[in-house]
């Protein structure tokens, strides 16, 4: 008799394994620990057992129907939770397709350059200020040591409004304007747009730029080379190659071009650098005593030193764009790239 | 300016290469923009003399010649007139490369062997003249390559020059900063003249009627010209510089403009009437026609040189055609004079005539060089035409130009200036390379030297200008780099720039771009938008001289270029666009004065609300979008007072879907649909919405403090009640109504439902309003709220004359 609990507990271990689901499970239930089932008729059946044997039999039944009642609990617990997944599987959704949103909108690349180059400057210790775009010839041209009639103005092909109206050509009238309302020490950057009477691939009517000007005390033209080498760096990186050239602007004296070297052909000449090696980036140079004259500073006092970039000409070689005219055509494939 | 690197060999000696000579000089300061080999358009074409000359045998037109190299005879076919024996020409050997892509072979011409070609000057691109085979200088040594015996090859340099320094506009002034920056002396050109016995004196005089506009004038006359075109070499030169040879007389004029930088003049002696020269200013209205063939009328204040009746030139600019030099002229006045730089320039703006002479003039040539340059240009045309030159030269100079002497140069200066540790061993040494003469100055308490700079230095004036002198040449590279020191400066953030930060942060969270359009618009921008002939709008600054009619006003909207912007991408096939511009207006107050400038943002919206079209199938973007994006910007800026009132009166919005923006009883803005009667004339497909706003406006009333309101740690009730209001009471007055007896616990009023469908009666709509009550010290009971509430609904009722929906039955 005793045989027949263990061979019991064994065929009901096989049932439960071959058992998938909750059903199955307690289909097994019933049939051995049922009211009916397999265990409970053997268990029932006890005076059949021989009497020395039956506390044993019991004994050992009991500990069988908790055993078995244990795995069944067990497997219907693991049948349970398997069936949770299934629903959630079932309620499966397609992660490819794409997210539903509000497009970020996107910085226009001319603000996104001016931005960083007014970040570095107010990281110097520069304040951001600015003008009229409309400006007097007076501050555009003559307080900036460009009298009527010279040459130099050649250089700037000028929009005229009125007699003794421009748009601003540069944004260096705001260097004067700021001395005439304010004593040394001036650190201040202006960006903004200015207007040239120039159209092509690499000119457009409308552009912007940076001018800066910082007047003081005992400032060199090693103070104007540092500032710029620092600036430059922080740009185009630590490791951009830089040289300064004399050059000419009417309102400072000495004048130097900055040119960094071609990022694309790394100064071995190429069709942007014109085959120089080197891309102008930017002029400079000391403030002409003329024009401190203007404002009423005493170049035996104080000096100083100016500068002036093309925002536009530095995003283009920043993002590798070809072609002038494209930042202000305001085509959104070109838009959403930035 | 174009630069022979032959041609400044003349004056100087450069062992260097062009690449190195070019960088030496940008980094002087005479920016090399390009280097350009020249080279001939043949090979193997070489040196040869004809020998002999036979009759073909088989054809009347040709001749057989035998051609000498020196080492070797070649028999040659020829079908020339101008050959003679003895003659030494050009011969293209076999194998020789020919312009036009021809290869010399091996040939037989009427059965009869020819070993090469005889070559005309323009079959090798030399010149123009194709009648006969090109006539060699019998000294040149047989067999060698032509192009060397010539000296064809030549390096061209592109050499910016910077407007302060007109003293290297010519091959002399570059030579000199060469020889400076390599350590070379400068040779000048020698100057030995033969005069005949006719003095000059006799021929012609000179009259300056205004020395304030021609300082000096000088001339020569050169008699028994012969007129033809100048020999290779002068037209080889004249080339590489990028002038065109015309004859031997205009040539020298040009060359030696090119060679000194004093731009000259020649006149046909017989066309000048009386036979003399008067330097005067035009009489208005006077009639004259130059060189080019144009007949120009001038004003009253442009330099005219003249003879003793009627103009002859246009004194610095361009001679006349009346005293043009011919082909079959003898007699030559030649012209070198000073001019007036801003007399020129103002000349020559006017007349929109740039010429290579007016440019220098312009810029100002050496005042004291005039007697040189036409002394080297009457022995050049001598030598050239085989005519003499008169005796003597006139001498005009009625108001000699002032040389500046001793500017003194402190050497403590060039180093505070600097931040470099510069000798005045240094300063001597640089200053003295450029012919600029120093001395000490034994008086001075510090050290200073007194600076004399040569005449055609027109660039040195002051003391600065020679620290920059000393700087270019000392090399800005070996100055110093340093770090200013920082003064305790106020650094003060601009406000409006980090406000403009601030929204543009904003508008790219709810998914719009940024544009920049140019400033200036069409002139019909105005007429387009449809404003009121009286719109301050109208008042627009314009642009005297715009590059196109598209770009002709400053603009007074910014709406007009989004919407300029929209039509362009709407032709590039994209019609869905959320995008804003922040810049300026221009309006015109008053003439004569600087326009008012505002800092204006734009915005635009067309098409979908979204991009993504399989989540919101056709869902288009609308009035109440954009005024969401601009909601979005007042909360975020704590700006709470902004109003939205309907009708914008605005001629290109839709008057129904419009309003304008108050803050303060202020209007600052407005916002709205535009107007569909506009789509049509601006060639917009689709609706769109836009709105402008004044940026300073609200900048007046932003302010970045904040201060934080503590949070009450008790729940709110809320009451939902639907109002059934008049069909055109607006939600804004809902609200007020609710606002206008504000109870303590109430917290906030909001609209949740607007309804006018199925149920309402006709001129009705129902509006939902959310309640919500809270107080900061205690949970609110039931029976409070209740209380709080009806005395609200009540007021609104009272205030609106509502009826509560289901009430109505």
């Amino acid at each position: 008799m005793m045989g027949d609990l263990e061979d019991l507990l064994e065929k009901a271990e096989s049932d439960l394994r071959a058992s998938q689901t909750q059903d199955d499970i307690l289909a097994v239930r019933t049939k051995y620990m049922g009211r009916k089932g397999l265990l409970t008729a053997l268990l029932r059946n006890i005076t059949a057992v021989p009497q020395d044997e039956r506390a044993q039999f019991g004994k050992r039944g009991n500990e069988i129907k908790e055993t078995l009642s244990g795995w069944i609990e067990a497997a219907l617990t693991e049948a349970g939770a398997r069936r949770k997944d299934d629903v959630l599987l079932k309620q499966k959704l397609d992660a490819t397709l794409p997210g539903r949103r509000t497009r970020y909108g996107r910085i226009h690349p001319v603000t996104q350059v001016r931005k960083e180059i007014c970040d570095i400057f107010s990281g110097l210790g520069f304040t951001i200020v600015d003008g009229p775009e409309v400006e007097l010839e007076y501050y555009n041209f003559e307080a900036l040591n460009i009298p009527a009639d010279h040459p130099a103005r050649d250089m700037q092909a000028t929009f005229y409004i009125d007699d003794g109206i421009v748009l601003r050509t540069h944004t260096s009238p705001v260097q004067v304007r700021r001395m005439e309302q304010m004593r040394p020490p001036v650190r201040i950057i202006c960006p903004g747009r200015v207007y040239r009477h120039d159209s092509d691939v690499s000119h457009t009517p409308m552009f912007h730029q940076v001018e800066g000007l910082l007047v003081d005390r005992g400032i060199t033209f090693g103070d104007l080379k540092g500032i710029l080498t620092y600036f430059l760096k922080e740009v185009f990186g630590p490791d951009t190659a830089l040289r300064f050239r004399p050059s000419f602007f009417p309102f400072t004296e000495p004048s130097a071009e900055v040119d960094i070297q071609c990022m694309l052909c790394r100064g071995k000449g190429c069709r942007v650098c014109g085959q120089s090696g080197w891309i102008e980036i930017l002029g400079s140079g000391m403030v002409d005593p003329a024009v401190f004259k203007y404002v009423d500073y005493d170049p035996e006092e104080v000096s100083g030193f100016a500068f002036g970039l093309g925002i536009d000409r530095i995003a283009l070689l920043k993002y590798g764009i070809s072609d002038l005219r494209l930042l202000f055509e305001n085509d959104w494939r070109f838009l959403a790239q930035f | 300016m174009l630069v022979s690197l032959r041609w400044l060999k003349d004056f100087v000696e450069i062992e260097i290469t062009a690449a190195e000579l070019a960088e030496r000089l940008t980094m002087a300061g005479l920016e090399v923009d390009a280097v350009e080999e020249k080279k001939p358009a043949f090979s193997g074409v070489v040196v040869a003399r004809i020998l002999s000359i036979k009759a073909h045998p088989d054809a009347d037109k040709l001749v057989l010649c035998d051609v000498s190299t020196g080492d070797r005879v070649f028999p040659v076919v020829c079908g020339a007139k101008n050959i003679k024996e003895g003659d030494v020409v050009p011969l293209a050997t076999v194998g020789a490369q020919i312009p036009g892509g021809y290869t010399i072979k091996l040939s037989k011409i009427r059965g009869v062997v020819s070993e090469g070609m005889l070559c005309s000057e323009a079959e090798l691109s030399i010149g123009e003249d194709a009648a006969g085979i090109m006539i060699l200088p019998g000294n040149l040594t047989l067999g060698v390559d032509l192009a060397e015996a010539l000296e064809l090859h030549d390096t061209v340099l592109d050499v910016g020059v910077t407007p302060n320094r007109p003293d290297c506009l010519s091959m002399i002034g570059i030579a000199r900063e060469v020889a400076a920056i390599t350590g070379k002396t400068l040779r000048y050109p020698e100057i030995r003249l033969s005069e005949n016995d006719e003095d000059i004196q006799n021929l012609t005089f000179v009259e300056i009627l205004d020395p304030d506009l021609c300082p000096r004038y000088t001339a020569r006359i050169i008699k028994n010209a012969t007129i033809k075109p100048s020999p290779l070499w002068m037209r080889l030169r004249l080339e590489a510089v990028g002038l065109r040879a015309i004859n031997n007389i205009v040539d020298v004029t040009n060359f030696v403009m090119m060679e000194m930088g004093q731009p000259l003049h020649a006149f046909d002696f017989r066309f000048l009437e009386e036979g003399r020269i008067v330097v005067r200013r035009s009489k208005p209205g006077e009639p004259f026609i130059s060189l080019d063939g144009k007949e120009r009328v001038l004003r009253n204040d442009t330099l005219m040189i003249c003879d003793g009746r009627k103009p002859v030139a246009i004194g610095g600019i361009m001679g006349g055609l009346n005293s043009e030099v011919k082909d079959d002229t003898e007699t030559i006045l030649i012209e070198s004079a000073y001019f007036n730089p801003v007399s020129i320039r103002r000349s020559s703006k006017w007349l929109q005539m740039s010429t290579d002479a007016a440019f220098r003039f312009e810029r100002g040539i050496d005042p004291q060089g005039q007697l040189m340059a036409l002394d080297r240009a009457a022995r050049l045309m001598a030598d050239l035409s085989g005519g003499t030159i008169c005796k003597n030269a006139i001498n005009c100079c009625p108001k000699p130009i002032e040389a500046i002497r001793d500017i003194p140069l402190r050497v403590k200066k060039v180093r505070d200036t600097l931040g470099a540790p510069v000798s005045a061993d240094d300063i001597v040494k640089t200053l003295e390379s450029i012919e600029i003469d120093v001395r000490k100055d034994s008086h001075a308490q510090e050290e200073t030297f007194l600076v004399t700079p040569p005449a055609f230095r027109v660039d040195l004036t002051r003391e600065i200008d020679l620290i920059e002198e000393v700087a270019r040449l000392y090399g800005y590279d070996r100055i110093p780099v340093t770090m200013p020191a920082v003064t305790a400066a106020s650094i003060t953030q601009n406000s409006r720039e980090r406000l403009s930060e601030r929204i543009k942060n904003i508008l790219n969270g709810c998914g719009y771009s940024e544009v920049i359009n140019y400033s200036f618009v069409t002139f019909r921008a105005c007429d387009l938008l449809r404003l009121d002939a009286d719109d301050e709008r109208r008042n627009v600054v314009r642009i005297r001289n715009p590059l196109t009619e598209d770009q002709s006003v400053m603009r007074t909207t910014i709406v007009y270029s989004l919407l300029e912007t929209m039509r362009k991408n709407s032709h590039a096939g994209t019609f869905d666009l959320k995008i804003f511009e922040m810049g300026r207006t221009y309006i015109q107050k008053q003439s004569g004065k600087l326009p008012e400038e505002n800092n204006k943002l734009g915005l635009l919206l067309t098409g979908a609300r979204y991009e993504d079209l399989w989540h919101f199938k056709d869902l288009q973007g609308d009035f109440y979008d954009l005024k969401g994006t601009l909601e979005n910007i007042f909360d975020n800026l704590n700006i709470g007072s902004v109003k939205f009132v309907s009708g914008a009166n605005e001629p290109f919005l839709h008057p129904g879907r419009s309003c304008s923006l108050m803050i303060n009883d202020r209007c600052f803005g407005y916002m709205g649909e535009v107007h569909p009667d506009l789509l049509d004339g601006l060639d917009l497909r689709n609706p769109a919405q836009i709105s402008e706003i004044d940026i300073d406006v609200l900048m007046a009333c932003y302010t970045d403090v904040l201060m934080f309101k503590e949070l009450s740690r008790f729940p709110s009730s809320t009451r939902d009640v639907a109002f059934l209001v008049r069909e055109e009471m607006e939600g804004d007055a809902v609200i007020s109504a609710a606002m206008a007896d504000p109870e303590e616990l109430l917290e906030k009023v909001s609209i949740f439902d607007v309804y006018d469908g199925k149920g309402i009666s006709p001129g009705k709509k129902s509006v939902g309003l959310r309640f919500c009550y809270r107080a900061p010290d205690r949970t609110l009971t039931d029976e409070e709220v209740n209380k709080v509430h009806s005395r609200m609904v009540k007021s609104v009722i009272a205030h609106t004359g509502a009826v509560i929906r289901g009430d109505d039955r």
